[in-house]
């Protein structure tokens, strides 16, 4: 999406939205939680307002403390000003008054802010009718115009329809009509697109800019993805431990961060448009509201305030460096520049080129996995859901094979279905020279000592009775090689080899936090000295700063343990950065396949470039971006697939023969790559 | 939506089959059997001998059981070995009974649990939320016959008010009279199940409130008022309505102690007769009818799914 009217901000005009000495704290049975810590805000009509920051950063509450949607045992103090009337103490009439006609808010989660119970087109105009702006008489026929407004195919049936009926991305745009539907001066967009498949985000994020354009509405957008406020704000703000660190331009904050926190916020995400070794975590974890550092709440992971008294006694103010660029650092000059150039400032990994083995560790050819629906008195088949279609790919000892594609493709089930986890409908797995489909019980007992997984969730998938250190052990005794492994031994070494402290064996999962869960769900993985790590997301669910670490000690442990990972995820940077080898998955079958730089700097398949192009990118802040290719509509049901090449009635350059013919997975002439498609190439 | 009532209709047939199968040789495994029951404790050897011939229980069981179910196909559960009465008479006099009994005590847990439970939802945490929830345990913690004793003490003793003894009043001959008759039991019963049903709707509300769904609404500026009446009771009584479906299921059979307290001629009260006076016909009978309205009281929750969730299709 682009950014048409940069400086179309009029500063000089009142503010819709002033937050000035905002203090949220809430009161529970506990200790209070001082969540928001004075943060001073001001949007303007006419832009957009990105709000960056990790989890527990505070910017939701902030923006919620804007609308009035905390809940009732939260304390406000200090003043928001919408559209010059105070909010902060209004009355519930007074707040309702604003809700309905000055402030929007479009959510997170769309599979959760819809009720399941009403049907679309009467929850969006509900407001406008409470209000007295709308006879109830008219509402279908306002529902059905809202919805067109925001391009959603057939909206007179579709009004009637109800939330489950939509997919994800359509419903994000009809809360984004609900939200727009009174033509609000403000629009809080709370991560509005982080539940969203990346290709749709694209489309939603367009769809955002395209009505705040026509509405001239002020948007607050909350989210942690860069790229996406790269893309699509005009200012930052970026919050940390409950405060606003920075304030500027999106050019100003992305080109010359004037806090070491955006700063190392920039270096510690892997982008998808440079190509570096290592990344550039930040060291230890954000602070909890109820476990605030003294002085500067960065300070204990600063590089710059490292040994300096003045950050550990006093906190800095946000003060102005110049013109509309504030800075809360002691030393904001000192910040450096946020980016590598080129092979850069931090050293770079030597990585052996993987060896090219005569036999891959895996192989996977043609498997199919078929969960059949069933239903009716006889419980016959009525449906079958294809998750893997036909899925082929080799993983060669001590290599990654990143494994991407968006929700509903089959990536996961391809792993599990590797694992023996699912049952498998045809086709052969090779792993370690020797079929390991179709093994029994006490075979795959045996496959799984050298090939293990890592869940994507890592607060669901350690058992919270057992302490972390019996965890790690656990497969060891299952197989009974406990002693054989050198016991305590073996699972000390364990935990220092994910950078935990062995001390921390006899404490509880609940202790720990999302990294440092990771870390030893990946130390339980390791402790049977496996040749093949399958890896599901395993660093979706953590903060982008959490998530460097993560990624640094994956490939850390690769080297030094000669480790071949197959790497499953949907984020495109993250699988850029720790692959070798790429394979592209849609709707159950591999459609693109081929060594990491080929298939990032030339791909050849049409979903493929689709996909690589609505990625959005950080660099967009500081050199604009090139055409995008929006994909329009979404993944069809992995239960009734298009004819042919699954991708048809998505592609740019889909022929008759697509819609009947489903392209094999071969060779293309003239590219490295592997891929499935009737007219593989570059371009749009 | 008619196919599936039916093909839930035919689920009924093996359940039923297999129930009653399984009542049968229950039966049988008993210690005593029909024959002691019959001819009591003094019979020579040859009394017992008669009267086994006589009621066919010389044959092998399992022609006994095919019988007793062609029987009962055809709509004859047999004749009560103590009073001599046909079975599905018995059953007939007293199943209404039980039936309007219940509906009365599930309404009256309703009219008491739903304002309850709204008012402690809606004020968690508060000192009323707190009282509310001592009265919801009060009312499950009391034994029924004992709060029943209270209310006879009171109502008929003192105040002279209502009947002691309930008989069963048909409501569609004297809506007043089956009112005066039925209300003792009925509150009995009712205020025991408005502990259940005010503390489960509370739970299922306070989980709705706080659900994303509400956080739009109030983001629209709607009150409270609405948000609750439109958006979270509907949301709420998804997971409450399966709750009352199997409290009113349950007092089909079940609720024995208040029928005794009160006299009340209900299938709970029978049912227990047959079985300390071994009344095997009856006994067999009895527990396949309530069995038989159980699963249709279960099966009509399903229905009422269909109206309330647009999400479910049964079909």
């Amino acid at each position: 999406m682009h950014r048409s009217d940069r400086t179309g901000t009029d500063q000089t005009a009142a503010p819709v939205l002033s937050i000035r000495g905002l203090d949220v704290t809430f009161l529970g049975s506990g200790k209070p939680i001082h969540a928001v810590r004075g943060v001073d805000l001001d949007v303007f009509e006419n832009e957009v307002l990105g709000i960056v920051g990790e989890s527990g950063s505070g910017k939701s509450v902030t923006a919620l403390a804007a609308a009035g949607l905390l809940p009732r045992n939260a304390l406000i103090e200090g003043s928001i000003r919408l559209n010059g009337q105070e909010v902060v103490g209004a009355d519930d009439d007074t707040l309702r008054r604003l809700r309905g006609q000055d402030i929007g808010v479009v959510f997170q989660d769309p599979s959760t802010t819809l009720n399941p119970l009403l049907p679309v087109g009467r929850q969006i105009v509900e407001g406008e009718i409470a209000h007295g702006r709308l006879a109830s008489s008219a509402g279908q026929a306002r529902a059905v115009e809202l919805l067109r407004e925001v391009d959603i195919a057939d909206p007179d049936n579709r009004a009637l329809q109800y939330p489950f009926q939509f997919s994800g991305g359509m419903r994000q745009r009809a809360v984004i009509a609900m939200a727009m539907a009174g033509r609000p001066r403000v629009i809080i967009a709370d991560e509005p697109t982080t539940a969203l498949d990346v290709t749709v985000q694209a489309q939603v994020l367009a769809l955002l800019a395209e009505r705040q354009k026509q509405t001239g509405a002020a948007v607050v957008l909350i989210t942690h993805d860069l790229g996406v406020v790269a893309e699509v704000a005009h200012r930052v703000a970026v919050m940390y431990g409950g405060r606003i660190v920075e304030t500027g331009t999106v050019r100003e904050i992305f080109s010359q961060p004037r806090h070491p926190y955006t700063a190392a916020l920039l270096r510690s995400a892997p982008r998808i448009d440079v190509t570096g070794d290592r990344l550039d975590p930040i060291p230890g974890q954000p602070p909890t509201p109820t476990d605030m550092p003294t002085g500067c709440a960065f300070h204990p992971r600063c590089a710059i305030g490292e040994g300096r008294q003045k950050c550990r006694a006093e906190e800095p103010p946000l003060r102005i460096l110049d013109g509309t660029r504030r800075s809360a650092c002691h030393y904001a000059e000192e910040v450096p520049p946020p980016f590598r150039s080129g092979s850069g400032s931090v050293p770079a990994i030597v990585r052996p080129a993987p060896v090219s083995a005569p036999e891959p560790l895996l192989t996977v050819d043609d498997l199919r996995v078929h969960f059949p629906i069933r239903a009716g008195l006889l419980k016959r088949v009525v449906r079958t859901v294809r998750a893997a279609d036909g899925v082929s790919l080799r993983v060669a000892p001590g290599e990654t094979l990143g494994l991407v594609g968006e929700s509903g493709c089959g990536k996961t089930t391809t792993g599990r279905a590797i694992m023996g986890l699912v049952p498998t409908t045809s086709g052969s797995i090779r792993f370690d020279g020797q079929e390991i489909r179709g093994l029994d019980r006490t075979g795959m007992r045996g496959v799984r000592r050298r090939m293990q997984y890592v869940f994507q969730d890592p607060f669901s998938s350690l058992n919270p009775m057992l302490s972390v250190g019996e965890a790690i052990a656990e497969p060891l005794r299952i197989h009974g090689l406990y002693d054989e492994m050198g016991g305590a031994a073996w699972i000390a070494r364990l935990f220092e080899m994910v950078g935990l402290s062995p001390s921390v064996a006899h404490r509880y999962p609940r202790e720990f936090s999302g990294g440092q869960k990771q870390r030893i769900g990946i130390a339980r993985a390791l402790s049977l000295k496996p040749k093949l790590l399958i890896l599901d997301e395993p660093v979706a669910s953590l903060d982008v700063s959490i998530q460097a670490q993560v990624v640094n000690l994956l490939q850390d442990l690769q080297r030094d343990l000669k480790l071949a990972y197959l790497f499953i995820a949907h984020d495109l940077s993250v699988v850029k950065h720790i692959s070798d080898r790429v394979a592209v998955m849609y709707l159950g079958r591999v459609v693109e396949e081929g060594a990491k730089h080929d298939v990032y700097s030339a791909p050849v398949h049409p979903y493929t470039q689709a996909l690589l192009s609505a990625v959005p990118v950080v660099d967009a802040a500081t050199q604009g971006r090139t055409a995008r290719i929006v994909l329009e509509g979404e993944i069809p049901d992995p239960a009734k697939p298009p004819s042919g090449c699954h991708f048809h009635p998505r592609c740019f350059r889909a022929t008759d023969r697509c819609r009947t013919e489903a392209p094999a997975f071969a060779p293309v002439p003239g590219s490295p790559s592997l891929a499935a498609c009737h007219h593989p190439g570059a371009g749009a | 939506m008619i196919g599936f009532i039916l093909r839930r209709l035919l689920h009924l047939v093996p359940v039923l089959l297999a129930a009653s199968a399984l009542i049968f040789f229950m039966m049988y495994g008993v210690p005593g059997g029909p024959i002691g029951a019959l001819v009591g404790e003094n019979a020579t050897p040859e009394q017992i001998a008669e009267v086994t011939r006589r009621f066919g229980l010389d044959r092998p069981v399992i022609i006994q059981y095919f019988d007793w179910l062609w029987r009962a196909l055809n709509g004859d559960l047999g004749v009560s070995l103590h009073s001599r009465v046909p079975v599905m008479q018995l059953i007939g006099e007293r199943l209404p009974a039980t039936l309007q009994l219940a509906a009365a005590a599930t309404v009256l847990g309703l009219l008491i649990g739903i304002p309850i439970a709204l008012a402690s939802a809606l004020h968690q945490g508060s000192w009323l939320d707190r009282i509310l929830s001592g009265w919801g345990a009060l009312a499950l913690g009391v034994p029924t016959f004992w709060v029943g004793i209270l209310l006879i003490l009171l109502f008929a003793v003192e105040l002279r008010l209502l009947p002691a003894a309930s008989a069963y009043v048909p409501f569609w001959q004297s809506p007043l009279g089956m009112l005066r008759a039925t209300i003792l039991p009925a509150a009995t019963l009712g205020l025991y199940v408005s502990g259940i049903f005010a503390r489960f709707l509370r739970g299922s509300l306070i989980a709705e409130l706080n659900a994303d769904y509400v956080r739009t609404a109030r983001s629209k500026g709607l009150s409270e008022g609405v948000i609750v009446a439109r958006h979270v009771m509907r949301n709420a009584l998804l997971p409450f309505i399966t709750i009352v479906g199997i409290m009113l299921a349950g007092f089909i059979g079940g609720s024995v102690v208040t029928e005794a307290v009160f006299t009340y001629p209900g299938m709970g009260r029978l049912v227990i007769q047959a079985i300390s006076s071994r009344d095997y016909p009856l006994i067999q009978g009895s527990i396949l009818v309530i069995l038989a309205i159980y699963i249709l009281i279960n099966l009509m929750v399903d229905v009422l799914y269909v109206y309330i969730d647009p999400r479910i299709d049964y079909d």
